[in-house]
Order: C-alpha cells, then structure tokens, then sequence
C-alpha cells in the first residue's frame, strides 16, 4: 500500500529506541522528585509564615507575655514580651525597621504572596515534566509495540469543490440564489456538512442501483457521450470555452479520483492526529473510486439543493465529476445539463439528449426522486 | 588465575567505595556537630562571665519570632540562668555554678572531638592499606 503513496512509512522503534525512551522517561521522573523537594520546601516556609502571621496578630491583645528568653543557644532565662506592639524586622541587606503589629503583618503577607508565585511556577513546571514523562513513557511502550509513522504530503482535499463554486457564480440564472446559499453553508456547522455528505453518498448509491431499473427510460441520455458533453459544458464554465479543454478536464477530475484515492489508504492505515480519520465513513470501500465517500463541499451543496433544483443538479455534477468516465449515469446527469443550459447549450452541440433534458428536466428530476 | 585477582581487586574497592567513605562522611559530620556546641558553650560561657563583670541583674534584649522579626523582651532577673545540660533537660544554675558545668561539659566536648578525630584517622588509614593493597594486586597481576 504504502508504495502507492508519496508518503513514506517509518517503524517508531527506528527512530526511538524503547530503552532510550525509558531512560529519558527516568530522567524526567527524577527532576520531577526534585521539584516536589523544592515545592515541599516552599510549602513549609509558607506554613510557617502563616503561623507567624498569626502569631504577630495576636501579640498586641496582651501588654507582655512571660516566656523564656534565649540566652545564647543553649541558655534561657525567665522573662517576658514587652512593647508588644513594636516589632523589628529584617528587610534584607541588614537593614531593619520597626513596624507595628499590622504593618508586621501587610509585610510577611506580601511575603507569602512571592511564595505563593513560586507554589503556582513549580506546579507548572512539574506538569509540564508530568506531561513530557508520560510522553516518554507513552513513547518508549509504542516503539516497543512496533508502531509505524506514517507521513505524507498536504493534498488539496476538494478539489472539485473549487471547480462546482466557480461554475455556480458563473451561471447568471442561478448565480443570484446559489451564491447565498454557499455563504450560508460555508458557515454550517461541520458536523452537519459531514452528515448531509454521508447521505448523499447514500443517495447516489441508490440512484446507481435504480439506474439499472430505470435505464429504459433514461436510455437516450445516459450514454458516454452525454458525459463527455457534460464535461465539456463544465469546462466552459471554468472559462475553458475551447473543445481542447475537454481532454484537460476529463484528465483533472480522474487525477482528482486519484488523489481522494491515496487519502482514503491513509485512513485505513489509521493515523491518530489525521483528520480524515474522522471523515472516513467506510474504510473497505478505500480502493474503489465510485464508492468513495464524498469530500465535504458536496454535502454543503447537498444542502443548498434545498433551495434550487439548479443548486441540485450542481451537487450531482460535483459527484460525478470524481468518477471514471466509463461508469454510466443517470437522471442526475440530465439535471445537470438543466442547470448548465441557460448559458452552455448554445456553445456544446446539441444532441438528442440535450433536447430532450431541455423539455422536462424538473419533472424528471421529481420522477426520480418519487421513485424512491 | 587473573580472574579471581580482578574479582578481588573489585571487592577491595567496593568496600572502599561502600563501607570506608561513607563512614568517614558521617565522622567528619558528627565532630562537625560536637565542634558547634562546643562554640555554643564557649559563647556562654563568655556571655555568664561579661554579666558578672557588669553585674547586671536586669537585661533587656531581642527576642528573634521567625522569619527574622524581632521584639523586646526584659529579663527582670538575670542571677539565675537556665542551661540545656543535654537530652531536652534545662538546669537552673546561678552564675558559678553555670560556669562550673560549662568547663565539665567543655573538657567533655574536646575529649569527644579528640575521639572523632581519632576515628576519623583510622578510616583514612584504613583507605590508604585498601588502596595499597588493591596497588600491591594490581602490581602482582601486571608483573
């Protein structure tokens, strides 16, 4: 598989080795033993400032308090507290200042603010190393499981997302109503959009297996050369008005294929961090390109198409677009045409099928839908 | 024959390594310790004889709360002193016989500094005839 891809595929035990991993993991777990001192440490000043705190408030209540006076380290004397409420503390670099009680107190607060801070810096500072060790460690048991990385080139997710939006401004019948339209569902939740995408999946792939049943009605039209006239038309749309182009487009939409292709192989592969993951509705259906579930702008458009059966035919033109040109299409194409006639079927040569898309195309469309 | 020789060498220097060295760390610790309280005792011992000289009955002094914040204190009567004669128990004593117990307990500091230092010696020298010996195998193994 991963030859298919411009990916490369690395084993993680390759780049980290399980001991290594570990032994880092034990390194972290050690600084993390000695911040816990540090913060043990920190916590105990912070204690004992409080209880000093508390102390010094509750001096002044008395005039003196009989205690034992040190006397050297090893001597005390019988005495008491005086002046209870004059108090001389240390500000640093030998210099001292009496203060009273309160001023004692607004002095050791602010002391206990600065540790505080620290408290607060060493916490981050132990959950960051927490993080980084059950990294580690987290590392150390994936290599050892033999887990693979798995990385490959950005590719332009929807590409016929592009296309379908330029050819709805262009349409001068239709460009008034879709263009709201696609502001509006430019900013639908994504949840919605990838729950519309997988219905329209659904609906195309029921269309397809009633093609079958259908195709008698449909015959004139669902040829490969309607397609091909499709293709033209879009081309046209696309500012491409030269029948050269055609083989440029036709080209462009199976390269498209290809490249949803490679993206659907890498969500089998699951990668966690990669987003498509969560796109990915049917994972076994990964290497056929007509199964693939659509890419989210076609489910943004499947809800347009609420508000115009041109919007509609939009959205099956995006889905076709993706497909191989040798599969055979449906009452879906002929909606398409629809919306695309106002300005392209003067320029595509008209065939049958073109007339007969012309006459009824709505109704048509209603037909299909009832047929459900 | 080498083996055995290398093994040998290997335990001599783990017994230097794991027995000596930490024992002449914790040695040099505790004289460290008898050398502090010896300086504690002289500081009274200078203090008590200042007072005398000055009879003073009465002191007022500073009083250290934690955290380097200070109060007044008075001592109304400074005649009879109460000194930590070890274990946690403090003794009432008057000057003289404050004096007295600081020389008893001063002659049994130095004479406990003279036996840690003793010890200390014998570690060192019990390293040096190791290491010598470790040298005489290595010697022996090379020759």
């Amino acid at each position: 598989m991963a030859q298919r891809e411009k990916g490369t595929v690395t084993s993680l035990a390759s780049l980290v080795s399980a001991e290594e991993a570990q032994k880092a993991a034990k390194r972290v777990e050690g600084s993390i033993a000695e911040h816990q001192k540090e913060l043990d440490r920190i916590r105990h000043f912070i204690s004992d400032n409080n209880n000093l705190i508390n102390h010094i408030q509750k001096l002044p209540d008395e005039l003196h308090h009989d205690i034992m006076v040190p006397f050297g380290k090893a001597a005390f004397f019988p005495g008491r507290l005086i002046h209870t409420n004059e108090f001389t503390v240390l500000l640093g670099e030998g210099y001292y200042v009496q203060r009273t009680s309160k001023q004692t107190v607004g002095i050791l607060q602010r002391r206990g603010e600065v540790l505080d801070s620290q408290v607060e810096s060493l916490k981050a500072m132990m959950l960051d190393l927490k993080a980084e060790a059950s990294f580690f460690g987290s590392t150390a048991a994936e290599a050892a499981e033999g887990l693979v990385e798995i990385r490959e080139e950005y590719v332009e997710e929807h590409p016929t997302e592009r296309m379908s939006n330029e050819a709805d401004s262009e349409k001068p019948d239709t460009s008034s109503s879709s263009k709201v339209h696609n502001v509006e569902v430019a900013s639908e939740d994504e949840e919605y959009a990838r729950i519309m995408s997988r219905f329209n999946e659904l609906e195309k792939e029921e269309l397809e297996t009633e093609h079958v049943d259908e195709d008698t009605d449909f015959g004139c039209s669902i040829n490969k050369h309607s397609f091909e006239q499709l293709k033209i038309s879009e081309g046209h749309l696309l500012g491409n008005s030269s029948l050269k182009q055609n083989s440029e487009s036709l080209g462009q939409s199976q390269q498209n294929s290809a490249e949803r292709s490679t993206v659907e192989i890498l969500n089998v592969q699951q990668v966690p961090e990669d987003n498509y993951l969560r796109r990915e509705s049917s994972p076994q259906k990964g290497t056929s390109n007509s199964t693939k579930p659509l890419p989210q702008p076609v489910k943004e458009k499947a809800q347009a198409a609420n508000a115009s059966k041109s919007e509609i035919s939009d959205v099956k033109a995006t889905i076709e677009t993706g497909f191989d040109s040798t599969k055979a299409f449906t009452g879906s194409i002929v909606e398409h045409a629809h919306g695309l006639l106002a300005n392209a079927a003067s320029e595509t040569t008209s065939s049958q099928s073109t007339g007969l898309r012309t006459s009824k195309p709505v109704s048509r469309f209603k037909m299909q839908r009832g047929s459900r | 024959m080498d083996s055995v020789r290398q093994l040998k060498v290997q335990r001599y220097e783990d017994f230097v390594d794991r027995r000596l060295k930490p024992d002449l760390v914790r040695a040099i610790a505790e004289r460290d310790k008898v050398f502090e309280s010896q300086k504690i005792f002289s500081d009274l011992r200078k203090s008590i004889e200042t007072l005398e000289k000055n009879a003073a009955t009465s002191l007022r002094t500073m009083v250290n709360l934690g955290s380097e914040v200070y109060m007044q204190a008075d001592v109304p009567d400074t005649r009879h002193i109460f000194v930590d004669v070890g274990l946690g128990f403090h003794v009432e004593f008057t000057w003289p016989e404050a004096l007295e117990f600081i020389s008893v307990k001063e002659a049994r500091l130095a004479k406990q500094i003279d036996e840690y230092t003793l010890l200390i010696a014998s570690i060192k020298v019990q390293i040096k005839m190791v290491c010598e010996g470790i040298q005489e195998l290595l010697q022996l193994s090379s020759a």
